[in-house]
């Protein structure tokens, strides 16, 4: 285990046991076997040196920066960061400490330089609505500027649920007409990181796998890593052993709930979410979501946010497009009462004020 | 709905216990079977191996029932790096409970390595040649 990572890494007071313990830890989240933490060590610790580090761009569309936020407030800063040392971060808003022209100047020249080789990574959906309209930068729509950058990208990471599948932008009705990268990017490999925000390690994890063995990541069908997306939260969740006991908790206060049992019935979206929350946790390992007591929401799905509700059970009927023609009846009918009652209001409030004329200026 | 709509029931903590010890999912005596099998493995062949319990689908309580029968060995070891790590030996020796924890204290991964001395344990040759140097250096001084 040799190489300039290492020797930049003992420069920073990180020794190789440090690293060694960072590693193994980081496969375990990938859900890969023991040993690779040794491989991944090995073959990190000999990334290529400063001047031949990959260049990644960062383009922020439609987004909340969440995802920026995830990611940058990570737990341990110095370890994630390390992985960052090993990559040249050349355009990102947020981040960077130039502005304006010069801002947009940096980014053409990364692009130029680095022409067929640099990493895309993508936050945020695009508009398509109004020829692009809703979301600018620098004069350019966002479906521009992808287009632009995606010519030259060797691949692209659509990072979150909104690049990855249009997200919160995209949910009903959809007023800017958003969508994901893979929506109009077809000619590249795009590995989606859909979460909202997803887990820094994922990330962190994706460019650990391009240095350690120099390729992406395994994807599944929805173009996730399956290293973290391969098994739904409730395959992975501690409190499955009590949904398979059939031990439920009714509401979020009964004894079920405070034995820790399991959250399906209140609305617990893990078994169709595809996530490592259960293994990565969050706040630097604290907890996560089902482990504060509360259910899934399936952040990281395509249109979480239309599914039916976060507090309706999966058994129960929540697909919103199967009964969609149900709910327009019930929904015309209710229309039709309440422009009954509007009628009659508006007749009390015309009976009761009197409204002022010209002719009655003149009186 | 009002808030006091919400019943708030305190539960005695004593009363509570019982259903504490139900934590018990019953994954954890199987991986006994497994543990023993991968000692068998490190006598056969030399080949040292490691289940990383993260991966695997157990209650805290599960984890408290297996660390409970491995027990305590001889050996404890602790390792300061971003965070504490402990290596300690079981009662069957060669079978070693590793875990680290974060700089926060939160448990980041937790192993079961089966081998004679863990990896993380053996100081490396590069890391001996710099002592070596600084060793060196000490004894210049002398003179």
């Amino acid at each position: 285990m040799q190489g300039p990572l290492i020797d930049t890494l003992a420069r920073q007071g990180v020794t190789r046991r440090t690293f060694m313990k960072y590693c193994a830890t980081l496969a375990s989240m990938m859900a890969l076997p023991p040993a690779a933490g040794r491989a991944m060590a090995e073959a990190m610790a000999a990334a290529p040196a400063a001047t031949k580090r990959p260049s990644v761009i960062w383009l922020p569309f439609q987004e909340c920066t969440g995802c920026t936020e995830s990611i940058t407030r990570s737990h341990s800063p110095s370890l994630e960061g390390l992985i960052f040392d090993a990559i040249s971060l050349d355009y990102q808003e947020t981040l960077m400490a130039a502005a304006g022209h010069q801002a947009e100047e940096a980014l053409q020249a990364a692009m130029k330089a680095n022409e067929g080789k640099y990493l895309l990574i993508v936050d945020g959906s695009i508009p398509l609505g109004l020829d692009g309209a809703y979301s600018c930068i620098g004069g350019k729509s966002n479906l521009e500027a992808l287009k632009e950058a995606a010519k030259g990208a060797a691949a692209i990471v659509a990072m979150g649920s909104c690049a990855a599948f249009g997200g919160i932008p995209k949910a009903n009705p959809n007023p800017t007409g958003a969508v994901s990268v893979s929506d109009i990017i077809k000619d590249k490999p795009i590995i989606n990181i859909p979460g909202c925000p997803p887990i820094p390690v994922v990330m962190t994890g994706v460019l650990a796998h391009f240095l350690t063995f120099g390729s992406l990541p395994e994807l599944d069908s929805k173009g996730r890593p399956k290293a973290f997306y391969g098994e739904t939260i409730h395959d992975r969740c501690y409190r499955r052993p009590f949904y398979d006991q059939g031990k439920f908790a009714k509401t979020f206060d009964d004894e079920g709930a405070r034995n820790g049992w399991c959250l399906f019935e209140l609305g617990c979206k893990g078994p169709v979410t595809y996530n490592a929350c259960a293994t990565v946790k969050w706040n630097g390992g604290t907890s996560w979501p089902v482990e504060s007591g509360h259910g899934c929401l399936g952040c990281s799905e395509p249109d979480f946010w239309d599914a039916g509700g976060f507090y309706k059970a999966l058994s129960m009927p929540a697909d919103p497009l199967k009964f969609a023609s149900t709910a327009a009846a019930v929904g015309a009918v209710a229309g039709v009462a309440i422009s009954f009652a509007n009628r009659g209001k508006k007749g009390a409030a015309k009976s009761a004020h009197e409204t002022t004329t010209l002719a009655d200026l003149e009186k | 709905m009002p808030l006091d709509a919400i019943p708030v029931v305190v539960i005695n903590a004593s009363e509570n216990s019982s259903a504490a010890d139900s934590g018990l999912s019953g994954n954890a005596p199987v991986l006994l079977r497994e543990i023993a099998e991968l000692a068998q493995r490190l006598l056969a062949s030399d080949e040292a191996s490691a289940i990383d319990l993260r991966a695997l689908p157990l209650t805290p309580a599960d984890l408290d029932w297996l660390r409970e029968a491995l027990g305590q060995g001889q050996v404890v070891a602790t390792l300061q790096a971003e965070g504490e790590s402990t290596l300690s030996e079981t009662v069957c020796p060669g079978v070693w409970w590793v875990t680290h924890h974060n700089e926060k204290g939160a448990v980041a991964s937790e192993f079961i390595e089966v081998t004679y001395v863990p990896e993380l344990l053996k100081a490396h040759p590069d890391d001996v040649k710099i002592g070596l140097e600084h060793l060196e250096m000490l004894i210049s001084d002398l003179s």
